[in-house]
């Protein structure tokens, strides 16, 4: 190869290596952000709060019926499972799974039930017209909602209640808040039959 | 697209703009530039005119099937059964289009208040009919109306086929004074014995004149506009202004409440009554009503309903006239908003000479009244939102009126930035709230 | 450039003419309003007046045969926060007052069914207060448990006068209680006023005590009731249902059984509540259950408990924020049953006559949902 040639080369193979570099600076920073988001709410409460950090739960519990998530403690049965890595349980994983999913929900609820953590600007928070999470029916999405032009999620129907009767701003899908605000309005239909595109 | 235009035809505007304030404050519409349209009476283009420029838009399309891009399942929705598409027909329904043989003075056919070079709408406040006679009611476009579910602002028409027979024999519009009459006009013509035949494989009867009128409107679909392209995956079809206008069309401004737009209903109306408070500016709702339900018991038929909404002031009850709901009083139907740009002025009684003001009464909430509906709420858009979701409606024009569109959009320019009368910013950012003054602080 | 809008210019217009109407002369003014009487008598329309539509609901004709003694119209549960925090809760309760007000003819008084305020602040009482002085005709108040629990009715009595109270009107004994006690869970909690506020005004909120009457106002009650006979007509307004339909959302009264009995001995008892912001309907032997509606949002209605006269109302549409609220009447029967009117707003009228809850659900049945709740 003559001199140019490498030397071009060199340089081809340099700004491809720092584009991918930027690509990739930029792909990571994206990655942090909703992780970062995540420390927003519930670790900021704990840090300010670190004598009630334990008690959240509790007290949310206290004041708002919450559905418990499904009982997995069959997994524990069974000659199958005993002694192998895959396809074995114990009591532990079980106990881990039922709290951090319990933290999600219960998280939802701390959010549904306030104006303020939804962003809203009117003083109006969801439990206003949806006491309990009644009547959010998370069960009858996707359906065509003529109002929002296209086909609606739970996540779409959530962001506009968010946007008009709250007047705030809408959730990212990814944001905590939405995630925490799906599991616990899904936890409160526990059990009803899925029936998408029902009006 | 439409503003690159803009600015070079700025002067002319601003000074077409000065002399359509003063014709603003008439009863009469934004008017056309001087010369080039040949007119005929009550301001109409001539029919030879007209339909030169209908065979320039349809081109050679075969209308006789579905428009194209539509789905064919939805597009038999659209077409009764007793009355197929079929080239004899179109052309029959086309002729009775331009029949002014059709009105008592012979001066006055469908293509006078719906012309097709003012976007199938005469473009005036309200409609001029026999004898220079003014209506109450702004003519809505006949564009696209093959994909509405009824007919009439108050929807008192269920058919096209139906719709178009009435206007011939309401007093104020075509003024026949039965069906027999205007049977009789065209009955001992040759040539439309020949087209009813061929057509129908009946006589001349009045029936028939409104499916054949029937089939001629539903050929005239109109939905490519730089939006739909835009929507169907054109990222560059149209300007970073109308995204955001269309961003705020489904958000902030809930436009897309009542006027749902997508790839399967391109239209932008829902289709049902919505008393937005246009016909409360005037009148005291109650004892309206209350005249109307005596008068529609005295005489229930269709005629009567058809007269006491174009010629009394019992019009501004609206579906109220229909129904006799009382959740209908003041309420309209959500107009169509494809091609909205040329089809100004704007709301049932042409009120709202441009899609600024149309913006402004929005934003403000409405009009307060005990009717309101719930849905018109205060918006506090700011002005660049306002241009922004204007701009979008703009783009909402087919692409064969793109001339018109932009001759319209300087215009309503011009004006707008004259005369704001419509605009409460108080209402709008929610400073004072409506049925204040009414009661307490 | 400061213009005046078309809206103004009518505001204007019809500011002056209501002034002008306020200077007629008194025989002049009673010329008017018995023209207007006089044409609504000759049109033999029927209650619920400013007009009759041909598609009213069924009850409302059925009732048309027994026409009534009087009528009073009503809003309830306003909650409302102080303007600048939110304009749609305090434009709804302005539009119910300019309904109310556009009743031609007047009722004889207007009744509000409680939680004027909603987190009660002196500010959302006060604006409340402001906005329900234009009412036209005699207003009558109720405490809801929006308006008490921030500082147990300190502002409300200032306000307002005593929480419990009876009048008697044209042979009706009205009789108003304050049924949103609850039992101490405050102090224990170590709660201060306004926790306590916020947890009373979670609807769905489990720390805070059943509703009641209470001993003292039972007792005060018996007494009230002492001297009338059993054939007295006689409407109790409660906020909470005075019945048992759903403890978790408070749409109870803890003492339901023992008011009930007090009211036992009476012929015919009408009892009209706030607190459930929906067309609610019951029958407990000799007392007939109406629902208020509110102006500012609609509850769902409760998974389990739903009395079995209550046909619900559709399910609101949440695209329209004024969709299952609204404000109504009540037309009140030489018996002392009434025939209650939901003027929800932007839809039919719905009446539920006395034929339907005097035959127990057989007759007089108001129309169905097109839509249930879920």
């Amino acid at each position: 190869m003559s001199p140019d040639a490498r030397k071009a080369l060199v340089v081809l193979v340099s700004v491809l290596i720092a584009v991918g570099i930027w690509g990739c600076a930029e792909q990571v920073e994206t990655d942090q952000a909703p992780k970062a988001l995540v420390q927003t709410h519930m670790a900021q409460w704990q840090r300010k709060n670190p004598d009630r950090a334990a008690q959240w739960i509790k007290e949310e519990k206290a004041r708002h019926k919450i559905r418990p998530p499904a009982d997995n403690r069959h997994l524990l049965t069974g000659d199958q499972g005993k002694g192998h890595v895959y396809g074995s349980y114990t009591e532990r994983d079980i106990l881990m799974w039922a709290r951090e999913t319990e933290k999600l929900v219960v998280e939802g609820s701390r959010i549904f039930h306030s104006a303020k953590l939804l962003g809203g600007t009117v003083g109006v928070s969801c439990d206003m017209c949806h006491p309990d999470a009644a009547n959010t029916h998370p069960e009858t999405y996707p359906k065509f909602q003529a109002q929002m032009g296209r086909v609606a999620l739970l996540r779409d129907m959530v962001n506009w209640c968010i946007e008009h009767p709250v007047r705030g701003k809408g959730l990212a899908a990814d944001d905590p808040r939405m995630r925490a605000l799906e599991a616990y309005i899904t936890a409160q239909r526990k059990g009803t039959p899925l029936e998408y595109g029902k009006h | 697209m439409i503003f690159r235009n803009a600015p070079r035809r700025l002067t002319a505007s601003t000074t077409i703009g000065v002399v359509l304030l003063a014709m603003l404050c008439g009863a009469s519409a934004l008017a056309e530039p001087a010369g080039g349209v040949p007119r005929d009476a009550h301001g109409a283009a001539r029919p030879e005119y007209q339909l030169r420029q209908l065979a320039k838009l349809v081109g050679s399309a075969d209308q006789a099937g579905v428009p194209p891009g539509f789905d064919p399942q939805v597009w038999a929705a659209f077409v009764p059964a007793d009355n197929a598409t079929t080239p004899e027909r179109i052309a029959l329904g086309r002729k009775l289009y331009f029949e002014k043989r059709l009105s008592r003075d012979g001066t006055v056919s469908c293509a006078t208040c719906h012309d097709v070079t003012r976007g199938f709408t005469d473009q005036r406040k309200v409609s001029e009919g026999i004898g220079g006679k003014l209506g109450t009611r702004n003519a809505p476009t006949v564009l696209n109306t093959a994909l509405l579910q009824t007919l009439f602002l108050d929807g008192r028409s269920p058919t096209l086929d139906h719709q178009a027979r009435m206007p011939i024999t309401n007093p104020i519009e075509m003024g026949m004074p039965d069906e027999a009459a205007a049977v009789k006009a065209i009955a001992s013509d040759a040539s439309y014995q020949k087209a009813f035949k061929a057509a129908y494989g009946r006589d001349v009867n009045f029936q028939d004149i409104g499916r054949a009128m029937g089939v001629f409107e539903r050929t005239l679909v109109f939905i490519d506009s730089p939006f739909r392209r835009f929507l169907t995956g054109e990222a560059k079809a149209v300007s970073a202004d109308v995204k955001a206008g269309w961003d705020l069309f489904n958000g902030k401004a809930r436009c897309v409440t009542c006027h749902p737009m997508n790839l399967s209903n391109p239209l932008g109306t829902d289709n049902r009554f919505h008393n937005i408070g246009v016909s409360a500016r005037h009148q005291d709702f109650n004892s309206l009503a209350r005249r109307a339900l005596k008068a529609l018991k005295a005489d229930p038929s269709e005629k009567k309903l058809d007269e006491l909404a174009l010629s009394t002031e019992m019009g501004e009850l609206g579906r109220f006239m229909v129904t006799k709901n009382r959740s209908d009083i003041g309420a309209f139907r959500t107009s169509l908003l494809l091609n909205v740009g040329i089809t100004g002025p704007y709301m049932h009684d042409g009120s709202l000479p441009t899609l600024w003001d149309v913006m402004d009464h929005y934003n403000k909430g409405g009009e307060a009244n005990a009717f309101l509906d719930g849905g018109v709420e205060p918006l506090a858009l700011t002005e660049r939102e306002i241009d922004q979701v204007v701009a979008f409606m703009f783009s909402l024009t087919d692409d064969r009126f793109a001339a018109e569109n932009r001759r319209q959009f300087a215009l309503q320019k011009a004006a707008a930035s004259k005369s704001r009368k419509f605009r409460d910013d108080d209402l709008a950012f929610r400073r004072k709230i409506a049925f204040e003054s009414r009661g307490a602080k | 450039m400061k213009r005046k809008s078309v809206e103004t210019e009518y505001m204007e217009d019809r500011a002056a003419l209501y002034r002008s109407l306020a200077k007629l002369d008194r025989r002049s003014f009673l010329k008017v309003s018995a023209a207007a009487a006089g044409a609504v008598l000759a049109k033999g329309l029927v209650p619920p007046h400013s007009f009759a539509p041909v598609s009213v609901a069924q009850g409302a004709e059925a009732a048309g045969a027994d026409k009534p003694a009087f009528r009073f119209a009503y809003i309830s549960d306003s909650h409302l926060y102080e303007r600048k925090i939110n304009d749609r809760f305090v434009r709804a309760l302005l539009r119910a007052v300019e309904d109310v007000n556009a009743l031609d003819p007047q009722p004889d008084f207007v009744f509000y069914g409680g939680d004027l305020a909603q987190l009660g602040q002196a500010a959302e009482l006060e604006l409340g207060a402001q906005i329900l002085k234009s009412v036209k005709a005699p207003l009558k108040m109720m405490v809801g448990e929006h308006d008490w629990y921030l500082d147990m009715g300190e502002r409300w009595r200032k306000l307002f006068g005593k929480p419990t109270y009876s009048w008697d009107h044209k042979g009706v004994h009205f009789v108003v209680l304050m049924s949103v006690m609850e039992r101490d869970f405050w102090t224990k909690r170590g709660l201060t006023p306004m926790e306590r506020m916020t947890t009373v005004a979670g609807l769905d909120n489990g720390m805070q005590s059943p509703f009641m009457v209470g001993e003292k106002q039972r007792q005060w009650l018996k007494n009230d009731l002492s001297r009338l006979a059993d054939n007295t007509p006689l409407i109790v307004f409660s906020h909470s249902p005075l019945y048992k339909l759903y403890k978790n959302w408070n749409f109870w009264t803890d003492d339901a059984e023992e008011v009930q009995a007090i009211l036992k001995r009476f012929e015919n008892v009408v009892v009209i509540h706030g607190h459930t912001h929906q067309l609610l309907t019951n029958r407990i032997g000799n007392i007939h259950f109406h629902g208020l509606l509110s102006t500012a949002w609609p509850w769902p209605y409760a998974p389990q408990g739903m009395p079995e006269l209550t046909i619900q109302m559709s399910r609101p549409d949440p695209f329209n924020p004024n969709d299952g609220c609204g404000d109504g009447e009540v037309l009140v029967h030489v018996d002392g049953l009434i025939d209650k009117v939901y003027n929800l707003w932007n839809r039919n009228p719905i009446t539920v006559a006395k034929g339907y809850t005097a035959s127990s659900g057989t007759k007089c049945i108001p129309p169905k949902p097109n839509r249930p709740g879920y």
